[in-house]
């Protein structure tokens, strides 16, 4: 066992990071941000498509844990990018890729509220026993504005799917599978990037003439927190490893078990101004409170656990 | 990054796990260790286990040759730990020597206490206990009062010890005491035999436990000099050194993993399994032993490159914590009846071991105080 990068993962790694680091501006009227819903980061996704990172899950010498890395650290941004249906899920399931954005949904969500549904040039479709892959052209796709801080879009009436292109039933596990990664590995990236900022606030934050985490009852609370932060993100990384039904599933649960507390712990630490669209937290947690729900929610991940661990016991 | 073991470590593993069923008798857990491995009837047993161990050199593997292990990677050790503690640690207390004291030997004491005592635990001879909690210094460390009075053959010590396990049938106790000043300045380590003249073991019965907790007293007891490790009065260095050890030292997650399992086939026998909220605790459960086997596994991989232990061994410890409670929390809200003297030894021995994962190698909210200043950075309070 070895948890460390490869020095060619570790290289990959640090261009993404250097990469996103150069968009991490979200628009600003002065010194605070304006009040927007979301800002989606166009100009990092050029830039990692000239440097072919969306690619990384089919080139040779890497894979899943390569794509993992990129939609792990483009998720830390306050700006949003959809990665992991295009650089994760859309090519280890597809094996090529597909025109990006790629929006993933299941078939009884495409008439309510998909991510990223409203840009994706690509929608794959759970349905049940059968997994489609579409172009969006020509789709009556609606957008839909929300506090959810991600570019969302449901369908008007639903489409032809027999003209689709139909993987077959053997891929609906496997598109589960990669998805609950990609869920995992979006919600560890928010989660840490929304504990990365409340930690901040909070040492420089003062109540009662004294830093907000300087005591005890909010020291043991972001505690709690980062323990499940890095606790997701090794279970999103082993997954993306694995390529296993129970780790995809393990970490899917964790990831969404986590974002109650940890919503909840962050904005009671950022207090009022938490609440406003002035302060970055909201671009993180609520990403989060919208990812919580996907695919079900925990409540799926649970089931989806149990089936792979003792469904022959 | 590779989250796949070895094969030298998986025919490790084999070897481990093809000895313990040669080893524990079938009524295992009903019989030996159901009391954890504190249990008496474990201990007896872990004098004959340790020393099959010994002749296999499967005691101290990650150690040096020249402390009579075989210069195995620490991954060997997470591996013995796993294998040991998930079933019922049937090495008994000789898991402290080999996981923390030994180690600590290795990097503070002199060339003879390393001959003294590092030999004897890789040939498994050595069960030890560890003196440091005090009825006024439990989770406040620093504030023990048992004294070390240096005269002219060595030390002479006198105070109590609390809450120390093993200490009734142990061979040797890792002690602290004071040397000189207040606060962690004067903190000291001493390794001496439990039977010293002066010192009086006491059971305390426990709730987890008739065997498991000790107090120790200490009436004028005559040291030598080399009963000091290291330096008087410079022993937080090693107790902080000893502390990163013992913290995640017990696999503690793979116990609750394999407990699991076990909880569900009782679950299954009593149509209980299918029922959604059952399974979505069970889930929540596993994620939970998952999530403190991957944490514990950054630190081990640390240890491995052989980088200075870092704030993620609190992090590991919480999660184990956590873990430890959600299984032992379906155990009692579904099959309350087994974790009494009639059910089974397996998950009375898990509870039991559970409900004091918390408070043992410091309660876990010293873990998250420790979390705050190194891993956060959060300015200390006032």
């Amino acid at each position: 066992m070895d948890l460390e990068l490869t020095s060619d993962q570790r290289a990959i790694h640090d261009a993404i990071v250097q990469m996103v680091s150069n968009h991490m501006d979200v628009p600003r009227s002065g010194a605070t941000l304006k009040p927007v819903e979301y800002c989606y980061a166009d100009q990092l996704d050029r830039d990692l498509a000239e440097g072919e990172f969306f690619s990384l899950a089919l080139t040779e010498g890497c894979g899943a844990l390569e794509a993992a890395l990129l939609v792990y650290e483009t998720g830390r941004s306050p700006l949003v990018l959809e990665t992991a249906g295009a650089a994760f899920i859309g090519p280890l399931l597809t094996g090529r890729d597909l025109p990006r954005p790629v929006a993933v949904a299941r078939l009884e969500d495409l008439t309510r509220a998909v991510r990223f549904l409203d840009r994706a040039r690509t929608l794959i479709v759970d349905l049940g026993d059968d997994v489609a892959v579409l172009s969006t052209d020509g789709l009556a796709v609606e957008p839909i504005h929300s506090m959810f801080a991600y570019p969302l879009g449901r369908l008007m009436t639903l489409p032809d799917f027999t003209a689709a292109e139909r993987l077959g039933a053997a891929a609906v596990p496997r598109l589960r599978r990669l998805w609950r990664v990609g869920l995992a590995l979006e919600t560890a990236a928010a989660l840490q990037a929304a504990v990365d900022f409340t930690t901040a606030y909070v040492k420089d934050r003062l109540v009662f003439g004294r830093p907000v985490g300087s005591y005890q009852a909010v020291q043991h609370r972001l505690s709690a927190d980062i323990q499940r932060v890095r606790a997701v993100y090794w279970l999103a990384l082993k997954a993306a490893w694995s390529g296993g039904d129970q780790d995809a599933a393990l970490a899917a649960l964790y990831a969404q078990q986590a974002i109650t507390p940890i919503n909840y712990d962050t904005h009671q630490f950022n207090g009022a101004l938490g609440m406003t669209l002035e302060h970055t937290l909201h671009f993180w947690t609520f990403r989060l409170r919208l990812l919580q729900g996907e695919m079900g929610g925990a409540r799926t991940q649970a089931a989806a656990t149990v089936a792979a661990t003792w469904a022959g016991a | 990054m590779d989250f796949a073991w070895t094969e030298s470590e998986q025919a490790y593993r084999a070897e481990l796990v093809s000895l313990l069923e040669q080893q524990l008798p079938p009524d295992w857990w009903d019989a030996y260790a159901y009391d954890g491995p504190a249990g008496p009837e474990l201990m007896v047993h872990a004098r004959r286990f340790n020393a099959e161990l010994a002749q296999r050199n499967l005691v101290v593997r990650h150690w040096p040759r020249a402390y009579g292990g075989q210069e195995a990677s620490a991954w060997s050790q997470i591996i013995l730990s796993e294998e040991m503690w998930s079933n019922g640690e049937p090495r008994s207390s000789l898991y402290l020597g080999a996981n923390w004291a030994g180690p600590a030997i290795m990097k503070f004491g002199t060339e003879a206490q390393k001959q003294r005592y590092l030999r004897p635990i890789a040939d498994g001879k050595l069960l030890w206990c560890q003196g440091f909690s005090e009825p006024e210094a439990g989770t406040d460390l620093a504030n023990m009062k048992t004294r070390a009075e240096p005269d002219a053959d060595g030390y002479v010590i006198n105070g109590s010890k609390v809450w120390t396990s093993y200490a009734s049938r142990a061979d040797i106790m890792f002690l602290l005491a004071r040397v000189g000043g207040s606060g962690k300045g004067g903190v000291s380590c001493f390794i001496l035999p439990v039977n010293s003249p002066g010192m009086e073991v006491r059971p305390i019965p426990a709730i987890h436990s008739p065997h498991d907790f000790n107090e120790v007293f200490f009436t004028d007891v005559r040291v030598p000099a080399d009963a000091l490790l290291g330096e008087p009065g410079k022993g937080w260095d090693i107790v902080t050194t000893i502390l990163h050890y013992e913290r995640i030292g017990a696999a503690r997650y793979e116990f609750s993993r394999r407990t699991l399992d076990r909880v569900v086939a009782h679950l299954k026998q009593r149509g209980l399994f299918d029922d959604p909220t059952v399974q979505a605790e069970l889930a929540t459960a596993l994620a939970a032993t998952e999530a403190a086997r991957l944490l514990t596994y950054v630190v081990i991989d640390g240890r491995a490159k052989e980088r200075p232990p870092g704030p993620d061994t609190y992090v590991a410890r919480y999660a184990m914590v956590q873990a430890d409670h959600a299984v032992a929390n379906i155990a009692s809200t579904y099959l309350s009846d087994l974790l009494t003297e009639q059910g089974d030894g397996m998950l009375r021995s898990h509870f039991t071991s559970a409900i004091t994962a918390g408070i043992a190698a410091g309660a876990a909210e010293v873990q998250l105080n420790m979390i705050s200043g190194r891993y956060l950075g959060l300015p200390r309070g006032a």
